[in-house]
């Protein structure tokens, strides 16, 4: 029979919709509104997974986020995904489920020797042994631990789902929608403030929807429904379920997930799966509640064991009984609650109460219903290995360290509550300092630290008209900080139950006959004994305690586990809780999705892409793609068969003889204005600035304080007050930063302003021997003769209508020019080039060839200019000047930089002239000598040299350029190579600049 | 996410600013002759201490303003932001 | 001191393991010591192993502020490797490879070292360059690397994004297969447990607060449990570096900085070394209990709080998926943060100070765990011999001031750019 734990009637899932799902291979039903546990439950499985290190039996043990057991693999929309909690997934038609870490079967696990043998297994067993001998270790004991770690499995496929973030500003974000949160965003929001109502389940209420109350005449469930359906009215209420905040970071910043896709079941490809929400807000009211603890007791791990509250919650909300012969194992009232409603659906329950004979309403409720209750008694362990089938109970002694008598009591289900702990984990993750309250057992949070206050059971306030009050108060204290209005709101009626003072009885002792494993943390299999251990063995700070047991450590981050630990640790110790003190709470409070964390950044959007007006040219014409920092570059266009370097050679080879033409759009551009512009560039670049005339450009080095190159590029002097810098594609940002730094902070008096200008220009250089006819036909009525427009100068010029920049400059040592447009116009300008210099041979060429070019001519680039070379190093030593002072100057003054040996920039050819020297070969003077083998330097970048036609490399080695005319080894051991060199000048081509100049 | 008053924009998110550092180190003039203890202070030794900081910021996807914070290095606090010509 | 084998194990699930000894005791302090170790860190604890063993210097304090392994060797992501560029910093840590090598026997604690390689991801030739330029370095040091092209990187970790829809594509890699991880943890306590076998005086609980200096040389330090004598101090404490230098009016090449690391929840075994993405912040490797071991970048401003903010952790995790799209439907557990001292050239500082009889060991930055053993043996050994040895001899504090830098990526002082 289908179902048969339902109860009729009962519960707020939807009845009219069955949903099917799959359990281990196993077809079942649920309702529409059920989650995956609950669903289960309904359908009698309570063994839903093995324990981590011994592979134990597990069921589930709670009904909510606080879940230890009842992680399950899932598939769903075709993505499977590990370690899904049962109890917080809702159940959509398709699911299927299946238990993790047991073989063969949930039912039947080979893993279990590991529970028969874990006698030898206790804590930190694994520091004691699996080091003799020594290599079994990485051959055979750890691969065999491995082999075992884990929960679920991790599909390595792609997810196709989306993700998506939002930023949101508020006045107050109220964090859970029990009573608390529900009265404190009420009042704020009748107040006018804008407020964000976040809870994490689908259903609103928290504890109102189980709890036996009524406010203003309403049971719990109808009166949230009330103030739900009046704040989901109002325009300064944003009401979002299934939100989970979990995370309390710096300056009232809280981070929340949204569950948007998985509980639908029509979805377009846009709907997202998760939305992750970046809070700012003035106020924060925390109203997360509490948790249940449990009592630890013998096999109290057994599948059927569960907490007091998930076996009511069951029954309230899901019309679930989760057994037909419970016990209920408490030290406080509110499991009464669960005996009463257990008793309301036609079971027998048998409450244990560790405390002595007491009354209070909730009690003499249930024995007026008639149901059993043993005061004085406590389960002192679990029967049953997949479901429990009995407990054996025991009258407690007077003082509670031993028992009376004990008895066998079969039951199917034992529910237990241990009193409750507040969730103050967003609390103290705003830094504040939690305090113990020694009534309730547990932190509490303590002041302030940032705009947070917290309301409510998670404050350690258990009735609901304290919760109310505090709630009304808490929103109407916002409302006046943030409006300054003081809205009085009627805070309602409210009846419900008084409790008892709990009993502080949090561990069943364990009799000398008998043997059982009492857990502290299920997840982990962390027992009493473990704890023992290694306090034993003095790990006795609470720290020491969690790493050497890992307690707490499990995904359910010891939401059940901690305080029972404490609680042990303080016991043994003799110290009060506080002074043992709490490991440290940190986000995430759930476990968070990292594809909602991360959002729409993925695939091909790991990074923006940035493209130059000419890159459609570009790939029409088969240009094959590099990446330079975000933008996209043409590394070589192909043409039929070539490889790179084919490409590359034929294109380098064509600005040597007639006339390539490159997109440079992607150099950084600064504008430089002001009347201190020349005095400021004077101090920025190590050569003179001073005397450069409007028109001409000049080539300049930068350098950091610590006297390493920073960049290089060419400023032109547009006018009296204003120059154009370029920057290296990869410094752009950089070198403006920079510049920015030296104007706003140390250099104030000196009046310039700089701005990028980078995405305003579109860039072409012309170069090669037959650049300038092409220029002359390019702006007929501009004279750009040597004489006009020689080597450095520049001038502005009509292209076609459209005014255009030309700047006498030339990375490839050819006579060369760079064209300017405004960005709008590149293509225009491109193919205007292309057309008119087709008759000279022109093509296009890449960053390839265009590396050629400059290794050739001894230009340095990225490679050399490493972060770790002075101008000195890399022959710039003519751009140092010697009578006035700039960024660096000083560092230039150091030991190290002016050695003799220092290493220093020279050419490379191989003997052979065939053999090309891999980039990053190192010299040496024996190859074959015994390591360590000391290295001279090494190569920093190599090409083809097409002039010369053979290899020529650059490399930066000891004494430089005393070095010329030695040979060398350039050895690259990763490649197997090692190359014979002749060491050279790092000028390979036109020493004289002779072609630049022509 | 830190939460930054630009003294010219207004309250920003952190993610609109880069760091520059201690603001309290002063560079040496220029064409002074300093030893090597001083530049090196400058340009490598930091203080960095654990509470009141006074640090750059550069409003770099706003306004591109350099400016001064007081900040508490262990609790994130932020006092007080300045322009560059006032004091903090 | 009790030897922990199968067989001990063994003997003591008899005895219900109710016969375990400690595996430090809890002294209070003696009035002198002929040296004490600042700082009960991973690199504090072997200095006082190795000072006991190599050199026979027994009378030995180390003092800590809160327990012992609660600073970054209980919160970096385990990572151990010897792959510079620099000799003087890849000979340092290959050294201190042998150490780890041999570490479990030797402490007699399973540090569970475990080599499965480290490879570091190249998404252009210039990187690939870069690789080369620093593997070739290593393997004439004798250090083990191996280039590895797209096809190779596939073999060992076909996981990773090799379609066509990635932003920045693999080209390859450089590999160190001697590389790996430990249990950060064990490697504090088995240092912590011999040391005190030996005779150390494992001080917790006990803050410094200022030192005891007479005509330039170090008599003692003042604590939160009172004054104690000693002939010489060692400082151990990065991440607290700063604070103490204060105290000795000291101003070093050191900022201090938070770096965020997180795991995600267990899942069977998919990734077996340690993998660096070249196109952005990010590093993984797979823990023994399964979890994914993640790490990246600074939170990029000077701090000394232990908590960071998910902007870092979010840009770091985007570099993780664009690398590994099977992490999009793992979900994050824990986030945490360690404070590194940064200095200024990314490279650690072991030396001698102008104050007679006070060493340093400081700067870190992202790397100290891997040195754990090699940082402790040579601090020892200068400590000891009141002179550095050979391998620390570059690790020097002047380093600054003659311009003999070990800047492994040339980003020069501004330490806050990861």
């Amino acid at each position: 029979m289908s179902q048969e734990f339902r109860i009729k009637e009962k519960g707020y899932i939807n009845r009219n919709k069955t949903i099917n799902f799959k359990f281990n291979g196993k077809n079942y039903t649920g309702y529409e509104g059920d989650t995956l546990a609950s669903a289960l439950l309904a359908n009698g499985v309570h063994l839903v997974g093995r324990s981590f290190k011994y592979h134990r039996p597990r069921g589930f043990f709670a009904a909510g986020v606080d879940e230890p057991n009842a992680k399950l693999q899932v598939e769903l929309n075709g993505h499977s995904e590990p370690n899904v909690n049962a109890t917080e997934i809702e159940l959509v038609e398709g699911i299927s489920a299946t238990s993790q870490n047991c073989w063969p079967s949930v039912e039947f696990d080979i893993g279990a020797i590991n529970n028969l043998l874990n006698k030898f297994f206790p804590a930190g067993f694994y520091y004691k042994t699996f080091m003799w001998p020594k290599s079994f270790w990485y051959k055979i004991y750890e691969p065999f631990i491995r082999k075992a770690a884990g929960l679920g499995v991790a599909s390595i496929e792609k997810d196709r789902e989306r993700y998506e973030h939002k930023f949101e500003y508020c006045d107050l974000l109220v964090t859970g929608s029990g009573p608390a949160g529900l009265a404190s965003a009420y009042a704020a929001a009748k107040s006018g403030a804008k407020v964000i109502l976040a809870e994490d389940k689908h259903r609103f209420g928290g504890s109102l929807l189980m709890d036996d109350v009524s406010i203003d005449n309403l049971s719990g469930k109808d009166w949230t429904d009330k103030i739900v359906s009046e704040l989901k009215e109002m325009p300064n209420v944003t009401v979002k379920n299934r939100s989970q905040v979990f995370g309390y970071y710096d300056h009232n910043m809280l981070v929340m997930f949204e569950r948007t896709g998985d509980h639908r079941e029509k979805k377009s490809e846009f709907t997202p799966r998760q939305r992750l929400w970046y809070i700012r807000c003035k106020e924060v009211i925390l109203s997360t509640g509490s948790i249940e603890r449990p009592i630890v007791f013998g096999n109290n791990d057994t599948p059927g064991v569960m907490l007091s509250s998930g076996a009511k919650e069951y029954m309230k909300v899901y019309g679930v009984l989760v057994g037909r012969k419970p016990i209920i194992f408490t030290n406080n009232d509110s499991a009464y609650e669960t005996a009463i409603e257990f008793k309301n659906n036609g079971v027998e329950p048998l409450i244990l109460d560790t405390r002595k004979e007491q009354n209070s309403d909730l009690i003499n409720e249930a024995k007026n219903k008639g149901i059993k209750i043993k005061f004085n008694h406590a389960v002192i362990k679990a029967n049953g290995y997949k479901k429990v089938k009995s407990a054996i109970i025991g009258e407690l002694s007077d003082d509670k360290t031993e028992y009376k008598n004990t008895n066998n009591v079969e039951c199917d289900c034992i529910c237990v509550s241990g009193f409750w702990t507040p969730s103050v984990h967003l609390a103290s993750q705003s830094g504040n300092k939690l305090k113990f309250d020694k009534e309730i057992d547990s932190f509490i949070p303590d002041k302030s630290k940032q705009n947070e206050i917290t309301v409510g059971a998670a404050n350690g306030d258990f009735t609901l008209k304290n919760t109310l009050n505090a709630g009304f108060k808490a929103g109407n204290e916002v409302s006046k900080k943030i409006n300054n209005k003081d809205v009085a709101i009627q805070v309602p009626n409210v009846t419900e139950k008084n409790h008892k003072v709990h009993d502080k009885f949090w561990c069943s002792p364990l009799p000398k006959n008998l043997k059982a494993k009492r857990f502290v943390d299920f997840q982990n299999d962390v027992s009493v004994t473990d704890i023992e251990i290694a306090l034993r063995e003095g790990y006795r700070s609470i720290e020491h305690v969690k790493r050497y047991t890992t307690l707490g450590m499990a995904t359910d981050q010891g939401r059940t586990s901690n305080l029972n630990g404490l609680q042990l640790v303080s016991n043994i110790e003799n110290k009060i809780v506080p002074e043992v003190g709490h490991t440290t709470f940190r986000p995430p409070f759930t476990p968070v999705t990292i594809g909602t964390i991360v959002g729409r950044e993925v695939g091909k959007h790991f990074m923006p892409t940035r493209l130059t007006p000419i890159h459609e040219w570009h790939v029409k014409n088969n240009a094959v793609f590099v990446d330079a920092g975000a933008w996209k570059r043409p590394r070589y266009y192909k043409i039929g068969n070539e490889t790179m370097l084919d490409a590359a050679n034929r294109e380098a080879k064509n600005v040597r003889d007639k006339v390539g033409i490159c997109d440079v759009t992607t150099l950084g551009k600064i504008d430089v204005k002001g009347p201190d512009a020349a005095e400021f560039l004077n101090r920025v670049y190590t050569n003179a600035w001073m005397k450069l005339p409007v028109g001409k450009a000049r080539y300049g080095v930068m350098l950091r304080e610590d006297g390493m190159v920073m960049d290089d590029g060419t400023t032109t002097r547009i006018a009296e007050n204003h120059y154009h810098m370029t920057t290296t594609t990869a410094q752009a940002a950089n070198v403006l930063s920079h510049l920015e730094y030296y104007l706003q902070i140390i250099w104030p008096e000196l009046n310039v302003n700089v701005v990028s200008t980078t995405e305003q220009w579109a860039g072409a250089a012309l170069a090669g021997p037959k650049s300038r006819d092409v220029l002359a036909k390019l702006f007929p009525n501009s004279n750009v003769s040597n004489e006009t427009l020689p080597f450095m100068g520049y001038m502005e010029a009509n292209l076609f209508g459209i005014p255009a920049r030309i700047f006498r400059i030339s990375f490839s040592g050819e006579l060369a020019y760079e064209i300017n447009v405004r960005s709008d116009y590149g293509m225009f300008m491109w193919e205007k080039i292309m057309e008119i210099g087709k008759e000279y041979g022109i093509q296009p060429y890449g960053t390839e060839a265009l590396s050629t070019l400059r290794i050739e001519m001894g230009h340095v680039a990225g490679p050399e200019l490493d972060g770790r070379t002075i101008p000195y190093d890399v022959s710039l030593e003519g751009m140092v000047s010697k009578k006035k002072d700039f960024i660096g100057k000083r560092s230039l003054t150091k030991l190290a930089f002016n050695q003799q040996d220092r290493q220093k920039i020279v050419g490379l050819i191989p003997l052979d002239r065939k053999t090309s020297i891999p980039e990053g070969s190192h010299l040496v003077l024996d190859k074959n000598a015994k390591l360590p083998n000391p290295k001279l330097g090494h190569v920093s970048s190599s090409c083809w040299s097409v002039e010369n036609n053979n290899p020529f490399s650059l490399a930066i080695i000891k004494d430089g350029k005393n070095m010329i005319g030695k040979k060398l080894f350039a050895v690259s051991p990763l490649k197997n190579k090692s190359i014979e060199v002749e060491v050279i000048s790092s000028h390979y081509v036109d020493h004289e600049g002779k072609r630049v100049r022509s | 996410m830190l939460y930054i008053k630009c003294p010219y924009c207004g309250m920003r998110s952190q993610n609109e600013f880069a760091y520059g550092g201690d603001a309290s180190v002063k560079r040496p003039e220029l064409n002074k002759d300093v030893t090597d203890k001083e530049w090196d202070d400058f340009v490598y030794n930091r203080k960095s201490l654990r509470g009141k900081h006074i640090e750059l910021w550069h409003h770099v996807s706003g306004c591109r303003q350099w400016f001064k914070a007081q900040r508490d290095t262990a609790t994130h606090e932020i006092f007080k932001t300045a322009t560059m010509n006032e004091e903090i | 001191m009790q030897k922990y084998s199968v067989f001990s194990l063994i003997k003591n699930a008899f005895s219900d393991h109710m016969n375990w000894e400690v595996a430090w005791k809890d002294p209070t302090p003696k009035k002198e010591y002929d040296v004490i170790i600042i700082g009960g860190g991973g690199h504090g604890l072997a200095t006082a192993y190795y000072l006991a063993k190599e050199h026979n210097i027994t009378n030995v304090a180390i003092i800590e502020k809160g327990w012992i392994g609660g600073g970054n060797v209980g919160r970096n992501t385990t990572i151990i490797r010897s792959n510079f560029m620099y000799d003087a910093n890849g000979r340092f840590n290959e050294f201190g490879m042998e150490l780890w090598r041999n570490l479990s026997q030797e402490l007699n604690f399973n540090v569970m070292f475990s080599p499965r390689g480290i490879i570091n991801l190249a998404h252009s030739d210039a990187q690939m360059n870069a690789y080369a330029r620093r593997g070739n370095s290593m393997r004439l040091n004798g250090i083990d690397a191996v280039l590895l092209g797209r096809e190779e990187v596939k073999k060992h970790i076909p996981m990773a994004d090799f379609s066509d829809d990635v932003r920045f594509p693999i080209f390859g890699g450089l590999m160190q297969p001697s590389a790996g991880t430990a249990r950060h943890d064990a490697v504090a306590w088995g240092y912590a447990r011999q040391a005190d076998s030996m005779g150390v005086d494992i001080i917790q609980h006990c803050e410094v607060e200022g030192f005891n200096i007479t005509n330039g040389k170090i008599t003692g330090v003042r604590t939160s449990k009172g004054e104690i004598n000693a002939k010489k101090v060692g400082l151990c404490v990065a991440g607290s570096t700063n604070i103490l230098a204060e105290k000795l009016n000291m101003t070093l090449p050191i900022e201090t900085h938070c770096l965020q690391a997180c795991v995600s929840e267990p899942v069977k075994p998919l990734l077996d070394g340690v993998v660096t993405f070249g196109a952005g912040h990010f590093y993984i490797s797979q823990s023994d209990k399964g979890e994914m071991v993640m790490g990246g970048d600074l939170d990029g401003y000077n701090s000394y709080a232990q908590r960071g903010n998910l902007p870092t952790i979010q840009h770091v995790l985007t570099g993780g998926l664009a690398l590994f799209p099977f992490l999009s439907r793992l979900k994050m557990l824990r986030t945490w943060g360690g404070i590194m001292d940064m200095s200024m050239d990314g490279s650690p500082i072991i030396d001698k100070t102008h104050i007679d009889g006070l060493y340093l060991n400081c700067g870190w930055c992202y790397g100290g765990f891997k040195s754990t053993p090699v940082s402790g043996w040579t601090f020892a050994h200068t400590i000891a011999q009141d002179r550095p040895h050979e391998l620390n001899s570059e690790l020097s504090l002047n380093r600054f001031s003659t311009g003999y830098l070990l800047d492994e990526k040339g980003i020069g002082t501004k330490t806050w750019i990861g």
